[in-house]
């Protein structure tokens, strides 16, 4: 590879930080809106969560569209495509089975084995695809592919380990983001889910600790159960199917070539 | 058009490389056919020729590949897209879209060609190659020749100058193949195509070859005309068997030619009236198996036996209803109907029982291969058969099949893959055994040995039903033959009677010496007094 | 020069539908009259039935309308158990159980009010016929179109899409054969211990699969009109981002109603801007694009009125002249004391946005796209009532 297009590749890879840095922040603050929100609000509470719904999906363009500029050869994006495709498949097949979702283990092995902007992306194109087919489009939708996302990004930013040491950092991985997303995903919709006449509604007017005990009475009481299944299938599926499926994403990394730092760089002619 | 200069291209860790200094030349306008055993690197030649090899798939390149005076080394495939169109093995598996005309619309919006033009070359391409009446289809829906001509007319929209094709029919009944060749060869006669076509059953295509690219297995490639290439070829088609059998130094490429020689050297086998042969006791008797889809009845009332030591072939078109009977033999299938295997029928026992009645090795015979090695697969195996441990090592060793064990099933040759399940299945020891398709895929040589197998294993006193398109196969193996169409069994005579008096069915050898009753060049050398 | 546009029968555009049922869907957030809430939802189910496809995606309205069920049914159900009762009515009481302090000092049960049930419905039924416009917007818009109009900057992530659409019933296939085929080898140690190996060998082939189709694509062309990703189209995309994030916050927050409007539409103009930009490095062309036309237009400002009326309609400060026109006491009516909801000319022009896609579109025949059948393989995922936890 020349210097030149070395060089190249370190802006793409600022450029994508950059941006995903940005998506982090502004998910930071659309996930936790009911903390920031002060009393003198012109707008229902309700309805913060449309709101956020139309801001998050400039997010994610600018996200995806610096993902797009040259990174996806052929190779990454129809395995992108695969992937994705199979997370569809599994997620209908686990839904109604209480947090029994099989497809966080496969965003979180893929987002290990080929970087954290891969991670990213098949989180959001997983549920973005999974949405299209079971009518599933709607304000929760933005929520959930940058949340998935998120779960994929840190999947692979994840420490250096190999071996039973690197399962087990996975699979604790896979409980600690199963309950982050959950919570991340009622939290912002829990003034909506809920409606304001309750002790357990969120309340402009209370102070944001006290909005979050209430928070986590309601979370404890109705989404604990979701959570907890979704933990335990996590770590479950990483601990017996983590060791083969790494190889076998790692073995067709190596010859797709798509074992970049992120994600691939194209092949240079030799 | 293609010019190959001293070409080597290996993988850094393998022991050989798998094209070693090859150089040879495609004309313009030829319909060149690469043929070699499996593993001989045909897939690796094709790909060099658009570059996939290497810039896709890795490896090193030496030497140089020149495709209309470019360079692959300095052109990526996606630059070449307009100058050589790639259709991969199975086309369902290279689709990117999901309709038919956005299929053939693909390529060229990646070119960027104007949506004016876009839309009257995707009208022309859509007639050239007879499909536009499939135009809205979804391509999943389509039938094997229906899609791999969809994947040709994909990679033409682009216009390119060459056409290359990995194996188009290997997985198609003989008239589908025979369209998806007709398809090819009007390009290449009308349209003025070059075409670089790799085909494992010769017979189907080597009457329209120019010439000729043969890959030994070692690296290298031989580059000639179709008869020279194949009078020296370890690849053999019956009419190449044909000629090796009567001294001829010209291979004959079309059964015209052949039965015109035969002919004109008075050449006539005169084989012994057909003596009815003992036939073993019924090891598997079916009455009334009628199998329904919904409203779509796939066997309709089909009355069947098997009889202990012997084999029968089981013909008929795609969707005749082949597979369903034997998956309904095997009690995997719910169905009307009784079947009675030493009066016991495999429906209402246990799979793992009923596998020892009656066993089936589908047409897709690596679905049933998913541990991790060979010899786990073997090992477990041995457990579910309850036979000694080691039995089927054992018994793929029998089958030819010398792999170490820690090898991955998914890594063998479909040949071996299809022994290793062969094996596993055999291991339980079942008085009759189903085969649904064996030889896709198969070479020569493996379909040779396939045979050899099977014979041994009816002359144990097993009995074995076939089904098969491959006439040629057919010819080779079975005593009695059966014949279906919509889903009813049409007839039930003895191969040599049913093969010779049929046109569609009929092997090349029966066609050269028609009215003589002879299958195979074997038959002809037997008979030829 | 003339451009190539399909346009024939076919529904209208995707984004037509979609603004259009969004427009409604503010509307309805901007009013709790039960009267009005449920005129909209017949009318949005009458124009589904008469104007859907016969394709899969069309058939969610119904699991939409079973999880607007449950919405007000779970709204009521904790207002009954931890509600904050208001109102003088008593319909009923529970007894009463108080929780220790670290649960805040909550009481579950006791008396249950007439008029914060009211309240409550009132409010479930908003958010259900919001849930509702949604459903719509999924059955009548065909994702597979919208796909196909995606802007060119996002194109290599809507091609990933249009893969996984793809591949995920070929591998409902495998899987399923795979299946099968175990019954052949005798099926020893079926159940969870068999599921791992399956599971590999079916990702496997789809890994396998991926190779062969990404040798497909690159051996046409793939990727190949693609440039260096274009200057500036970055930085205003993270403004633009940013600025609209600051906008929902301004606008939920502080009464700067006006200031945040602008950012957010400042937001998206920005991002549709950079998106644009961002798409010059790509010179991919599309095979008979979907045409914008005149009843698209229409349609989408139908929806975009009706979400105007109610936000007109909702402001304090309105002239005397339009507060008698609009009359926007009858969006709210009180639920304490309680009162029968009244209907107002404005309400009735909201209702006849919701239907004004009936007169402006024709019904798409039974000549099903040929594509959509494809998806019949995909319906077998769909489990009986998909419930989008929101």
């Amino acid at each position: 590879m020349s210097t030149r297009q070395a060089g190249l590749a370190t802006m793409q890879q600022a450029r994508l930080s950059l941006a995903l840095a940005t998506a982090l922040a502004i998910g930071a603050v659309a996930f936790s809106w009911p903390l920031f929100l002060t009393p003198a609000s012109g707008v229902s509470a309700a309805t913060a969560p449309l709101v956020f719904a139309l801001v998050l999906p400039l997010v994610l363009a600018v996200v995806l569209t610096e993902l797009s500029a040259g990174r996806l050869d052929a190779k990454t994006l129809a395995m992108l495509g695969v992937l994705a495709a199979v997370g569809t498949v599994l997620r209908p097949l686990s839904a109604g089975t209480a947090g029994f979702e099989l497809i966080f283990f496969l965003i979180i092995l893929a987002g290990r084995a080929y970087g954290a902007a891969f991670g990213f992306a098949l989180g959001a194109i997983t549920l973005f695809t999974s949405a299209l087919i079971t009518s599933g489009v709607g304000p929760w939708l933005p929520y959930q592919m940058l949340a998935a996302g998120f779960v994929g990004l840190f999947a692979g930013l994840l420490p250096k380990a190999s071996g039973r040491a690197e399962l087990a950092l996975l699979a604790g991985y896979g409980v600690v983001s199963a309950f982050v997303y959950g919570w991340l995903m009622d939290f912002s919709f829990w003034p909506f889910a809920l409606g304001d006449g309750t002790q357990l509604s969120f309340d402009p007017v209370a102070s944001p600790l006290a909005n979050l005990h209430r928070f986590v009475l309601f979370n404890l009481a109705t989404s604990m159960g979701w959570n907890l299944g979704r933990a335990l299938t996590n770590a479950l599926l990483i601990a017996l199917l983590g060791a083969p499926l790494l190889r076998l994403l790692r073995r067709s990394g190596r010859r797709a070539q798509l074992l970049a730092p992120a994600i691939a760089t194209p092949t240079s002619p030799e | 058009m293609i010019t190959f200069e001293q070409v080597s291209f290996g993988y850094p860790d393998a022991v050989r490389p798998v094209l070693d200094r090859a150089s040879f030349e495609v004309a313009e306008g030829d319909l060149c056919l690469v043929i070699g055993p499996t593993g001989s690197g045909k897939s690796t030649l094709l790909g060099a020729i658009n570059g996939l090899v290497p810039h896709f798939t890795g490896g090193t390149l030496a030497g140089r590949v020149l495709v209309d005076g470019r360079d692959t080394a300095h052109f990526r495939p996606r630059d070449l897209a307009e100058v050589v169109g790639y259709v991969g093995q199975d086309p369902v598996r290279g689709f990117v879209t999901d309709t038919v005309t956005e299929e053939v619309a693909y390529g060229m919006e990646q070119l960027g060609i104007d949506p004016v033009a876009m839309r009257k070359r995707v009208e022309e391409t859509l007639d050239l190659l007879g499909i536009a009446e499939l135009r809205n289809r979804a391509l999943i829906e389509l039938s094997g020749g229906q899609q791999q001509r969809v994947a040709i007319a994909a990679v033409l929209a682009a216009r390119p100058e060459v056409l290359v094709l990995d194996e188009p029919t290997s997985a198609l009944d003989p008239t589908a193949a025979a369209d998806v060749l007709a398809a090819i060869t009007t390009l290449v006669h009308e349209v003025g195509l070059t075409v670089v076509l790799a085909e494992h059953r010769l017979e189907r295509v080597m009457h329209a070859a120019d010439s000729m690219l043969w890959l030994p297995g070692d690296g290298q490639v031989v580059a000639g005309a179709p008869a020279e290439v194949l009078a020296r070829a370890n690849i053999t088609p019956p009419l190449a068997a044909l000629a090796r059998t009567l001294g001829w130094e010209r291979v004959p490429l079309s059964v015209r030619e052949a039965r015109r020689r035969a002919l004109a050297e008075g050449l006539l086998p005169s084989p012994p009236p057909l003596a009815p042969k003992p036939v073993g006791d019924p090891a598997l008797v079916a009455t009334g198996i009628e199998v329904r889809y919904g409203e779509l009845v796939a066997v309709n009332k089909v009355d069947l036996r098997l009889h202990r030591g012997s084999v029968t072939t089981l013909l008929g078109r795609n969707g005749s209803g082949k597979s369903s009977l034997l998956w309904a033999l095997q009690g995997a299938l719910s169905r009307a109907g009784e079947v009675s295997v030493d009066g016991l029928d495999p429906h209402t026992l246990s799979p793992a029982q009923a596998r020892r009645v009656v066993t089936l090795v589908p047409q897709t015979a690596a679905d049933l291969l998913y541990l991790p090695s060979v010899g786990a697969e073997c090992d477990l195996a041995d457990r579910d058969s309850a036979v000694p441990p080691g039995t089927t090592a054992a018994l793929l060793a029998r089958l030819g099949v010398l792999v170490e064990p820690e090898r991955d099933p998914r890594d063998l040759s479909e040949g071996q893959q299809l022994s290793l399940v062969l094996a596993i299945q055999l291991s339980a020891a079942p008085p009759v055994l189903l085969l649904d398709e064996p030889t896709r895929g198969l070479d020569y040589q493996a379909k040779a040995e396939l045979a050899a197998i099977i014979s041994s294993l009816a002359a144990d006193g097993m009995a074995v039903l076939v089904s098969t398109h491959d006439v040629e196969f057919a010819a080779t193996i079975g005593e009695r033959t059966l014949l279906m169409a919509d889903g009813e069994l049409i007839a039930d005579a003895d191969t040599a009677s049913l093969l010779t008096s049929s046109i569609a069915y009929a092997p090349q050898m029966a066609k050269v010496f028609a009215p003589a009753a002879v299958l195979t060049p074997a038959d002809v050398a037997r008979w030829l007094a | 020069m003339a451009v190539e546009r399909t346009n024939t029968l076919r529904s209208l555009h995707p984004l037509a539908w979609w603004g259009w049922a969004i427009g409604i869907g503010i509307a309805v957030s901007g009013t709790t009259n039960p009267l009005l809430l449920a005129l909209v939802a017949l009318a949005m189910v009458v124009v589904v039935l008469a104007r859907r496809s016969a394709a899969p995606w069309a058939r969610s309205v119904r699991a939409y309308l079973v999880l607007a069920a449950f919405v007000i049914a779970s709204r009521m159900f904790f207002q009954i158990l931890i509600g904050a009762q208001t109102g003088e009515i008593v319909l009923f009481a529970l007894p009463e159980l108080p929780l220790p302090a670290w649960a805040a000092g909550i009481r579950l049960g006791g008396p249950v009010t007439a008029e914060a049930l009211t309240a409550t419905v009132y409010d479930g039924l908003r958010l259900a016929v919001m849930l509702l416009c949604i459903g719509a917007a999924n059955s009548l818009a065909s994702p597979r179109q919208a796909l196909r109009s995606v802007p060119a900057a996002l194109y290599e992530a809507s091609v990933a899409v249009v893969v996984a659409l793809n591949v995920a019933p070929q591998l409902i296939e495998s899987g399923q054969r795979v299946r099968r085929a175990r019954r052949l080898r005798g099926d020893a140690n079926g159940g969870l211990r068999a599921l791992g190996p399956i599971a590999l060998s079916v990702l496997a082939d789809a890994i396998d699969r991926s190779m062969s189709l990404a040798a497909g694509m690159e051996a046409r062309g793939f990727a190949r009109t693609s440039g260096p990703p274009a200057n500036g189209a970055l930085a205003v995309m993270l403004a633009s981002a940013m600025a609209a994030t600051l906008g929902g916050f301004l606008l939920l927050s502080t009464d700067l109603g006006l200031a945040a409007g602008a950012l957010l539409v400042l937001g998206l103009i920005g991002t549709g801007w950079g998106l644009r930009r961002a798409g010059r490095r790509l010179a991919v062309t599309r095979y008979r694009p979907l045409a914008w036309t005149g009843r698209d237009t229409l349609v989408l400002s139908t929806g975009l009125l009706a979400a105007a009326l109610v936000l007109i309609g909702a402001q304090d400060a309105l002239s005397p002249g339009l507060a008698a026109l609009l009359q926007p006491e009858v969006f709210f009516p009180s639920t304490d004391p309680l009162v029968w909801p009244q209907l107002s000319l404005a309400a009735l022009l909201v209702v006849a946005a919701v239907l004004a896609p009936l007169p402006l579109t024709r019904p798409i025949r039974s000549r099903v796209p040929d594509a959509a059948r494809t998806d019949v393989r995909i319906r077998s995922l769909r489990p009986q009532a998909e419930v989008a936890r929101p």
